[in-house]
């Protein structure tokens, strides 16, 4: 099962994580390949939100390696693992609340300025410039979103449906290779979250690898063409969506429950 | 908007002396004030935007003011080369305990850079031969700019004036910046402003350091001005009136921050009249508006009006925001 | 110069057993309600100066002391009630800045009530010095380990064997909780203020015949009490006796040994260091920082 693709993105091999004694990754091992919308699934406390922390730096792994188009990640703080290509959005919202939306999505922007202290308190020419250059791509990115008309409000006010577009938002202004969501689903109405399965798509169709957190169960089916699932930090199941649903073992685990979705 | 409020700002800092002429409050009490404005928006940068408190920020005001009166009194150094060495003084010290001194939060780091402030105050204090211990120092000679000597009330509320115009300018234009979007970030949320490739250490340092050099500045010019410093004027007091002003016009606001400092350095002077009761008022005053107005007076008012209009314009269900935690 | 060393060891901990008092009130009402009390350091004043006002005015020692005490704590019972219970809530440095109004306030009140000159104490009983084997001391010195020892341990015992005590403990261990199972969270919270204002009250009235006292002496003491707290460990009671002693024990031999001017830097760098990398105390146990 675990041949080498030749194009994969993020290879994660044998990672432990354990908390004081309590095994929350138990040796995963899985590849990403590049372009793929790759959905990550499994019931509550199997570990999801801990593999998404320690891809993103925020826990150091026990054991286990995880490589990024070549770079070991291991090690790395946040910032420079964000440099390396991957943005991630959060389950509970991390936004920038008394910043604009616009502002936030700026701040995603971060690592494709240059503008250092000095410069931007004289606010050089080339500074203005910059700027000029980074509202177009935080504008380019909310477009995408469907959030344009709501640039220049305050993040913190707007509905949650929206303000999880704003995280999506942000994150994509990163320009990503890797991009993390992590239960963007959670909490949105069915119609959002068709909206959100079309924002996925596009996302997607413009060559970003994703790597989906998801409880949803008709999104995941829907839009991923490849599942990795987890229960009890190890993993349980991986294939394409058609091989997962038929699965013995992941329907066992759900106990038929959650799993009651048509394709 | 940003020019907008620096240009009626800077309309009314021109007009003053000249529609009130040779006025005590204009000349005297602008002076104080605009000092204070540099530091307060000095702080408010870290404080406000980078939600870090210090309570020693004196000891930067203090840097600066003992390095322009010691160099320029013993080794009779020209007024603007002690003022570029106590900046580099400060930054530098800044810079040293910014990493060790950021990794802590809240009462710790409010204990630690107290801590800070009460050591370099000892210093003043007790190294005699450089700082002449509690009596001061005095006869430090009058600023010399390009060959212009600044030796009058009205010529120093002049160099006061530019030199807190050109502070608050360097702030706004900071703040409205992707180095002050980062750091609003990184007081808002700061695990999402790491996974945007914000290096928050570095963010806080660099802030530190700005914030650190703002108050050397104001030292600098204070010494002159003052042609006499004593570790009075550097005290733990002196930080918690900073701390003060930056509260009292409202944190995350460059003017709310000035408006601060003018406002706490008017109400001394007014107080004046009632000095027993000074203590008293400045106490009562400090709880009153953190416990009803907490974001500030210039903030939590321009800020209501704001919040009315927009509610007004947007009156849609929106859920309230979540608590951001860890995920 | 070993004599010397036991005399500054002697000096020390009685200054460290003042100090450890007031981390004691520190602890406590961090404990109770995760607030950094700047306005510990004056209680001690207060404590102090009402017992000089009070004896002024005619009222035996042992009158004036209990009545400056309960004075002292009702003060901490009316800032819990007036001044933080109306911010609950509140960002840190929010809490902070309100207990540095109160600190400023009480401030003023005192030089208002007192003036602003330093006021003397008589010592409890005499000023004939008591000499411990090549060090000497004042018989007010022995009061001072002797109450420290006695409200410690009252305390200690308070926390650990009473349902009071340790309903105290849970307010700040789980509010939610806490009120859950019936505990009056309100109640709790001004319980903690009070008796840390009477605890700092009685370190007053204690250290006053030693050091005097003035609307102003609450300034450093109070910073003191916080430093003991922090090396022993915020939120840790008998952790901030500890510290107390130590940063006592620390500053006596620094003022003998390098430079009584020095005293108070040395007790900081101490501090500073600690904070650096220990952060959690010397002798913690509760977690740093809840985030």
């Amino acid at each position: 099962m675990m041949t080498a693709h030749s194009s994969s993105l993020l290879t994660v091999e044998a990672l432990e994580q354990s908390f004081g004694g309590v095994m929350a990754l138990a040796g995963v091992s899985f590849q990403t390949p590049e372009k793929l919308v790759y959905a990550i699934i499994g019931p509550n406390g199997a570990g999801k939100t801990t593999l998404f922390n320690v891809l993103c730096g925020f826990y150091s792994p026990t054991a286990g390696a995880l490589r990024f188009d070549g770079h070991e990640l291991r090690g790395l703080p946040p910032h420079r693992i964000a440099a390396l290509g991957i943005a991630r959005t959060f389950q509970n919202l991390q936004l920038f609340f008394n910043m604009t939306v616009l502002e936030n999505v700026m701040v995603g922007c971060h690592l494709r300025a240059k503008t250092g202290l000095l410069s931007a308190a004289l606010r050089l020419p080339r500074v203005r410039r910059e700027e000029r250059q980074l509202r177009a791509w935080a504008a380019e990115a909310l477009e995408l979103c469907g959030l344009s008309d709501r640039a220049g409000q305050l993040a913190g006010a707007l509905p949650y449906g929206l303000m999880k577009r704003v995280e999506i938002a942000r994150a994509l202004a990163a320009k990503p290779r890797l991009l993390l969501l992590d239960e963007p689903a959670a909490g949105l109405n069915d119609t959002e979250t068709m909206a959100l399965r079309d924002l996925i798509a596009r996302i997607h169709a413009t060559g970003v690898t994703i790597l989906l957190v998801e409880h949803h169960m008709p999104l995941v089916m829907s839009i991923a063409d490849r599942l990795l699932v987890l229960d009890y930090g190890s993993v349980l199941a991986e294939g394409p969506p058609v091989e997962i649903q038929a699965n013995p073992r992941v329907i066992a685990a759900y106990l038929g429950g959650a799993v009651q979705y048509a394709v | 908007m940003r020019l907008a409020g620096f240009f009626v700002f800077a309309v009314a800092v021109i007009l003053l002396p000249i529609l009130f002429p040779d006025n005590y409050f204009v000349t005297v009490v602008g002076i104080a004030a605009g000092l204070h404005v540099i530091l307060a928006v000095g702080l408010n940068l870290l404080m406000g935007y980078a939600g870090q408190i210090s309570l020693g920020h004196a000891a930067f005001f203090g840097m600066g003011g003992y390095a322009s009166a010691i160099l320029t009194t013993r080794w009779e150094w020209p007024g603007w080369l002690a003022m570029l060495a106590g900046l580099l003084v400060a930054g530098t010290i800044a810079w040293l305990l910014a990493r060790p001194i950021l990794r802590l939060r809240g009462h710790y780091l409010a204990m630690a850079t107290l801590g800070f402030g009460v050591i370099i105050h000892v210093l003043m204090v007790q190294a005699t031969e450089w700082t002449g211990g509690p009596d001061g120092l005095g006869n430090i000679p009058p600023l010399n700019l390009l060959g212009w000597t600044v030796d009058s009330d009205r010529q120093w509320y002049w160099v006061i004036a530019v030199a807190m115009l050109l502070v608050i300018g360097l702030s706004l234009n900071l703040v409205d910046s992707r180095i002050g979007r980062a750091l609003r970030a990184v007081r808002s949320a700061e695990l999402a402003a790491q996974m945007m490739g914000i290096d928050t250490a570095r963010a806080k340092t660099q802030v530190f350091v700005v914030s650190a050099l703002f108050a050397a500045f104001a030292g600098s010019l204070f010494a002159h001005q003052q042609a006499f410093v004593s570790p009075d004027s550097f005290s733990l007091m002196i930080s918690v009136e900073l701390v003060t002003m930056v509260v009292l016009g409202g944190m995350a606001s460059t003017f709310g921050a000035a408006c601060g400092a003018i406002a706490l350095t008017l109400l001394h002077e007014g107080l004046v009249v009632f000095e027993d009761y000074e203590m008293l008022i400045h106490g009562a005053l400090l709880m009153a508006v953190m416990i009803f107005l907490p974001q500030g007076l210039f903030v939590g008012l321009t800020q209501g009006v704001h919040r009315g209009w927009t509610w007004i314009a947007s009156r849609r269900g929106a859920k309230e925001p979540h608590h951001p935690a860890v995920s | 110069m070993p004599e010397q060393i036991f005399q500054f060891l002697v000096t020390g901990i009685t200054v460290g057993a003042i100090y450890a008092l007031v981390g004691l009130g520190f602890a406590l009402i961090y404990n109770a309600s995760d607030v950094v009390n700047f306005a510990q350091g004056e209680f001690v004043m207060l404590g102090a100066m009402t017992a000089i006002a009070l004896l002024g005015a005619g009222l035996p020692l042992v009158l004036a002391a209990i009545a400056a005490t309960l004075l002292t704590a009702l003060v901490g019972l009316l800032l819990e009630r007036c001044a933080i219970e109306p911010a609950r809530g509140a960002s840190v440095v929010t809490t902070i800045i309100i207990t540095i109004g109160a600190a400023i306030f009480l401030r003023g009140v005192a030089s208002l009530l007192w003036g602003k000159n330093s006021l003397p104490f008589p010592a409890f009983s005499g000023n004939e010095p008591i000499h411990l084997g090549g060090a000497t001391l004042l018989p007010q010195s022995l009061w001072v380990l002797g109450g420290a020892v006695l409200l410690v341990s009252l305390t200690r015992a308070f926390l650990n064997r009473t349902l009071l005590g340790k309903a105290l403990l849970a307010c700040s261990f789980n509010p939610v909780a806490a009120q859950l199972v019936g505990i009056n969270v309100k109640v709790m919270l001004r319980l903690a203020y009070g008796l840390s204002a009477g605890l700092g009250a009685i370190a007053g009235i204690l250290a006053a015949p030693i050091t005097f006292s003035s609307y102003e002496a609450g300034i450093m003491l109070g910073l003191k009490g916080f430093s003991a707290a922090i090396v022993g460990g915020i939120g840790n009671p008998m952790g901030a006796v500890a510290g107390g002693l130590l940063l006592g024990v620390l500053e006596a031999l620094g003022a003998g040994l390098i430079s009584s001017g020095y005293k108070d830097a040395i007790a900081f760098v101490f501090v500073l260091m600690v904070l650096f990398f220990e952060p959690t105390g010397l002798f913690g146990h509760k977690v740093a920082e809840r985030v």
